[in-house]
């Protein structure tokens, strides 16, 4: 669910930066970022299945 | 380099994030290999490369958009750096099919730090900026098919995460459609 929400926020960053005003534009890009690395850390305790 | 040349290449960096992003799906529904979390988040970053480029095609080239794609490349390399560490001790057969010897991450790996390269290159053209009373030129036709065509990919990427993840946390090492699992 995590990665559906981090691509409609990257969806709706596009749209904001194609048709809509550039301060809200890069105030978005900047959530989406922060999001990004966020989940980056939460899954960086992921289990692994290692294959060896 | 001039504005017009500029404006560009941005557009044909928006067709190769394209290609990309296109390529990630043909793996994904041809090759029936369901892309991992830190796969998905290289894809995020792939697409969140296009903002820069986006953003210089609509607003004319600025130093402040191409720094705003260099983060998201170099926060992309940083996740794809951590898959190719996780796979990388002797007899690891790695996570998914290897393409020209390379497995979607290195490849993921590779193509981020050329993006840093190229953005860093760009960066050398002082006469692209140009002074800010310029008036804004129309983008040309196929810049704006190029912005579309990596809005839609980024769009499907909504609808095929849902149907991959369902509406819980994405599975470690997924193996089917959670969504379609549950329809059936």
């Amino acid at each position: 669910m995590e990665f559906t929400a981090l691509f409609l926020a990257v969806t709706t960053v596009m749209l904001v930066v194609w048709r809509g005003p550039r301060s809200l534009a890069l105030t978005l890009f900047a959530v989406v970022l922060i999001a990004s690395v966020a989940t980056y850390l939460h899954h960086a305790t992921d289990t692994l299945k290692l294959s060896f | 380099m001039t504005r017009s040349l500029a404006v560009t290449l941005n557009a044909l960096s928006l067709y190769a994030v394209a290609l990309v992003l296109t390529a990630a799906f043909a793996a994904q529904l041809l090759l029936h290999e369901l892309p991992c979390p830190l796969c998905l988040l290289q894809r995020t970053q792939f697409a969140v490369l296009a903002v820069g480029p986006i953003l210089n095609i609509r607003f004319g080239p600025r130093p402040s958009h191409y720094a705003l794609s260099l983060l998201a490349a170099v926060a992309g390399a940083a996740f794809s750096t951590r898959q190719v560490l996780l796979h990388i001790m002797p007899g690891d057969a790695g996570y998914g099919t290897a393409l020209f010897g390379y497995h979607y991450y290195t490849l993921a790996l590779i193509g981020f730090v050329a993006a840093i390269i190229l953005l860093a290159a760009m960066l050398l053209f002082d006469r692209q900026f140009g002074p800010d009373g310029e008036p804004a030129v129309a983008p040309p036709a196929f810049a704006a098919v190029a912005v579309w065509l990596v809005i839609g990919l980024t769009a499907l990427n909504v609808t095929s995460t849902l149907l991959e993840c369902g509406f819980g946390a994405c599975a470690e090492d997924p193996v089917v459609y959670e969504l379609l699992k549950r329809g059936g």
